[in-house]
């Protein structure tokens, strides 16, 4: 919205409009966003930001409350093993400076972020990546469970040239996905930077036809919200949302990182096959699977067929087992049992004094929990352990822990248990 | 939901009502209450329709002892669909909820092409819209169908508590009778969409003549006189009781059976006056005669080489001078006409089109003094070198055509979507309203942003005045302008200019300049123009590319066919371009 508020403002300048987008961003960020005005003087008279992280977490536990309203008590089924395709967009419009340096820059950029804390989040799953250039679509790289090869694929050449065609992206994904196990989660993030879509066919039988081999198609516009994107999206139950800002696209992107809820009559349980390999020896020699090279040392032995990969997880390519080491596992796990959302305390000074008296610092990280004067700050309680955490380590726990702390740290009498209800 | 204003339980169907509709309701029923007429004018696409319908239906529930019609009036026969089609889910929602005791029967009425029923009329709705209705004529007048039972539809009107039709059913003198007859007096009246009242008030008074309608007239005269000598021969007897039916002075509308009602006074009921007619036309060789002197002088009249204007009285008394025809032989043309044609059985109503049409200009002519202006014009202005004559008898007075209908229902309602300035409207009409009100659109959140721009991106000023309009800085900025949100834009973007004429011209222009080339590289063009097939065509096509993502821009005329009463919501209307303020054709000499 800014963005185009900006655009127009241009057209209607009186300078030539050629300069305006010369001019730096920090003159931008001076005449529209009056950066002085976001900050204020604390007690030591340094200078900080306003005071804005009380919205941040009011905005991050709003967002949790939704999350965990919809569970509402219930165990959601979540796709674990996820099979994504990320449909990048490098049409002409993708060379549109309204982001900084352009676009597809930006795209690239935290597309690299996402595919790292994708992996990171989702251990058993596949990554695939699409680019559509001059009304085609070409595979960059074919689903799979390392990183470093997507992100080098994505960085090599980035120019944007031609239409978009929405279509040919969507049937290419079709004809990958199609070959998927059924087990997986089939899913497509699309980019979308442009505004419009010069297809081959009619795009609303290709929409049938993902809605039908169960494809969730989400998609993140960079320019406007288009019918079409919102029509696909609703088709096939993912999410769409517009970009306004770059920090925006970050946040955006990231929200498809956690698994999505299944959808219930798709999501029948499977027993699947997998490998949990041993570390080779040191001073081994074998020829590694996945780089047709003799390697000395690190790596790791398929159960099954005894052949030698690199790294974890991945796919045995002689027999094709998963292979998965047990923090993997781990990881994905705490997504079927979320961390229950702490309580806000109240801050009203005229509490209690058994409150103030508890209330003294974080048990996180053991900071002091008063605020200015001799007052209480903002701060949250575990429901089950009844310790007190500050904002950060509310929103470090839900976010990256995924186990507090408190709760954690109650000795068990006879067998500690692993999860926590 | 159902809940309560005031003391009338009000059943509304869905779930959520918007503040704007509920006001709208209280003030309706507030004028019902007061059994007067309101001016209400609410945004369109805030719900008027349903909140119109579910007030009005709960109010004559809850009033047993006095149970009202109500007459729903739109303009268009889409409308007209989308209302029955509002009313079918209100009905059946009240029957959910209030039982047997909500079931109402409510009728559409509209040219026989769109609710005709009958098969073969159907079939010859390929050919113009007269035609259908004169064969649905050759059916139902009562020769043919002596036996039979009387026009179903006048029977259901009778019995049917909502009756939904467009303007002319009431506004009409031609086509009022047959509906109003039936109406008591407590019913209510709504005339949705309602800003252009006057013009239709104006159009349904107002009689234009031009050289074919004096030929086609001419044409008529030479049948009717065949038709007469072959009943003079054959049947003598009915054309003799005929005489005697007008010597005695017989009011002709009390004879003439109900259902032959397509033969209508163009006049006002009460300005017809109940007597007998004149001596010099009751014969009817005499009055095909008068006819025959009255095209010949308005054949001559035709001939003139200036444009004039004069006021009817000054009409009348120059023809009285020439051709020796009376003022009072004019006022009983038409009733004479009629009634020598249901005696000589003439059922082919389209091909007497151009007589009755010159039967309707000396009616009115001679029955009104003031009000109307006779206008000559030799040729178009558009196009000073082709010789068109047109003869045009038009209305000022908006507040005749409309002042039965004031005076006869008890409340009327006149509602639009834009009624501004709305102290305009009682004036013009000349009525008192008990109450009159604007109500705005209520939204969460600033989702319109209006913008004035008087100049384009390279600083010179922009308009449609009429000598900038060649102009080719003025025609190339808003083709930048067009350019520059096309590309910014997603979805469907409209258009408006202010007149077809401008809008080819312009059109053409950016075709040669590039401009519309580099539009189609981003969206999908298309136009709107005179031909209603072609224009239904492109928007359905416009509909279909902001469908599928390939977005479209589509150029139409404000004041046209698209401008009133399509639906450009959601992605179809993303972007609202009007290029220029159309102002009213002032040198037309009829306005």
């Amino acid at each position: 919205m800014s963005n185009q508020r900006k655009r127009l403002n241009g057209e209607r300048e009186e300078d030539d409009e050629e300069d305006a987008e010369g001019i730096g961003e920090w003159e931008r960020a001076y005449v529209d966003d009056r950066s002085w005005e976001a900050l204020q003087e604390d007690e030591s008279g340094l200078l900080r930001p306003i005071d804005n992280s009380a919205i941040y977490h009011a905005q991050y536990r709003r967002r949790l409350r939704i999350l965990s309203a919809a569970a509402a008590g219930t165990r959601i089924q979540k796709g674990l093993i996820r099979y994504l395709y990320i449909v990048i967009d490098f049409s002409r419009a993708a060379a549109e400076t309204d982001f900084r340096p352009s676009r597809m820059a930006i795209m690239a950029k935290h597309v690299e972020a996402f595919i790292r804390e994708f992996f990171d989040q989702n251990p058993l799953s596949q990554i695939g990546l699409v680019s559509i250039k001059n009304g085609v679509a070409h595979t960059l790289t074919d689903l799979g469970g390392s990183p470093e090869s997507h992100i080098q694929a994505l960085m090599g050449k980035l120019e944007a040239l031609g239409d978009s065609s929405l279509q040919n992206a969507l049937e290419l994904v079709h004809e990958h996905l199609n070959q998927v196990p059924s087990y997986g989660h089939r899913e497509v993030l699309i980019l979308y930077s442009a505004l419009c879509t010069c297809d081959p066919g009619d795009i609303m039988e290709t929409i049938q036809k993902c809605k039908k081999s169960k494809l969730r198609c989400s998609v993140i516009g960079l320019s406007a919200e288009m019918f079409i994107c919102k029509h696909l999206c609703q088709e096939t139950g993912g999410l769409y949302s517009v970009a306004v800002d770059e920090v925006h696209l970050k946040d955006l992107l990231l929200e498809h990182a956690p698994p999505p809820p299944a959808i219930a009559e798709f999501a029948v349980a499977n027993l699947i096959k997998m490998g949990f390999p041993q570390r080779a020896a040191e001073g081994s020699m074998a020829i590694c699977s996945c780089h047709k090279d003799v390697k000395i040392g690190a790596g790791y032995t398929c159960p099954r067929c005894k052949a030698r990969v690199c790294e974890l997880p991945t796919e045995c390519t002689i027999c094709g087992l998963t292979l998965v080491s047990s923090p993997h596992l781990a990881r994905s796990y705490h997504h079927l049992f979320p961390i229950a959302p702490f309580d806000e305390v109240p801050t009203l000074s005229s509490l209690n004094d058994s409150r103030r008296k508890l209330g003294k610092c974080c048990f996180g990280c053991q900071q002091s929990l008063l605020g200015a004067g001799n007052k209480q700050g903002a701060c949250v309680t575990c429901r089950n352990c009844k310790h007190y955490f500050c904002l950060d380590c509310d929103i470090y726990i839900h976010e990256s822990l995924h186990n507090c702390p408190g709760c954690e740290s109650i000795r068990r009498p006879k067998s500690v248990s692993l999860m926590e209800e | 939901m159902i809940f309560k204003i005031e003391d009338v339980t009000v059943c509304f169907p869905y779930d959520y009502i918007y503040p704007e509709q509920f006001e709208y309701m209280v003030e309706l029923k507030r004028a019902l209450d007061a059994k007067g007429h309101c001016l209400l004018e609410m945004p369109t696409g805030t719900g008027k329709t349903i909140a119109l319908l579910s007030l009005i239906t709960s109010y004559r529930l809850s009033r047993t002892d006095f149970p009202i019609k109500l007459v729903y009036c739109t303009r268009t026969v889409p409308q007209m669909e989308k209302t029955l089609a509002e009313l079918k889910l209100l009905h059946d929602y009240q029957v959910r909820h209030l039982g047997d005791q909500a079931k109402i029967l409510s009728i559409g009425l509209s040219s026989r092409k769109n609710l005709c029923v009958n098969p073969k009329v159907l079939a010859a709705a390929e050919e113009n819209r007269d035609s259908v209705d004169a064969a649905c004529r050759k059916r139902t007048a009562s020769w043919v169908r002596a036996s039979e039972n009387p026009n179903v539809q006048l029977y259901m009107v009778k019995f049917a508590n909502v009756i939904v039709c467009s303007y002319q059913y009431l506004l009409d003198p031609k086509v009022a009778g047959t509906i109003s007859k039936e109406l008591q007096n407590e019913s209510v009246v709504v005339f949705d969409e309602a800003h252009n009242i006057d013009n239709v008030c104006i159009d349904a008074l107002s009689v234009t003549v031009r050289r074919f309608t004096l030929q086609g007239a001419n044409r008529n005269l030479n049948k009717l006189r065949q038709e007469f000598y072959r009943f003079k021969a054959s049947d003598a007897g009915r054309l003799q009781a005929e005489y005697n039916r007008l010597v005695q002075g017989l009011a002709l509308r009390g004879d003439v059976s109900g259902t032959d009602q397509w033969l209508a006074n163009p006049a006002l009921p009460q300005d017809i006056l109940e007597e007998a007619v004149p001596g010099n036309i009751r014969r009817a060789e005499h009055f095909v005669h008068v006819l025959r002197w009255l095209l010949q002088y308005l054949e001559a009249r035709l001939d003139a080489e200036n444009v004039e204007k004069e006021s009817t009285v000054s009409f009348v008394s120059s023809l009285t001078s020439r051709a020796g025809i009376e003022q009072k032989t004019l006022k009983f043309c038409y009733d004479r006409l009629r009634s020598l044609m249901l005696t000589l059985e003439i059922t082919e109503a389209d091909e007497f089109l151009p007589i009755q049409r010159v039967c309707d200009f000396a009616t009115l002519v001679g029955t009104y003094a003031r009000g109307f202006s006779v206008i000559t014009e030799p040729y178009e202005e558009r196009m000073p070198h082709v010789s068109d004559p047109i003869l045009q008898l038009s209305c000022h007075d908006a507040s005749l055509a409309i002042k039965p209908v004031f005076d006869r229902f008890q409340s009327v309602v006149i509602t639009s979507g834009t009624l501004s300035p709305i102290d305009l409207y009682p004036r013009l009409l000349s009525f008192n309203p008990v109450v009159s009100r604007s109500f705005k659109m209520s939204m969460t959140r600033d989702c319109i942003c209006p913008m004035v721009l008087t100049r384009g991106s390279d600083q010179l000023p922009v308009s449609t005045k009429f000598d900038m309009r060649s102009d080719p800085g003025v025609v190339r900025n808003y083709g930048k302008l067009l350019l520059e949100m096309v590309s910014i834009v997603p979805d469907g973007v409209v258009c408006f200019f202010i007149s077809y004429s401008y809008m080819e011209s312009i059109i053409a222009t950016w075709n040669e300049t590039g401009i519309l080339h580099e539009t189609r590289q981003q969206k999908l063009v298309f136009l709107e123009s005179q031909d209603a097939v072609e224009t239904t065509s492109a928007l359905d096509n416009y509909r279909r590319a902001c469908d599928c993502g390939r977005g479209a821009v589509f150029f139409s005329v404000a004041r046209g066919k698209v401008a009133e009463g399509i639906d450009f919501d959601r992605h179809y209307g993303r972007l609202v371009v009007m290029f220029g303020v159309p102002f009213q054709y002032t040198l037309s000499k009829g306005k």
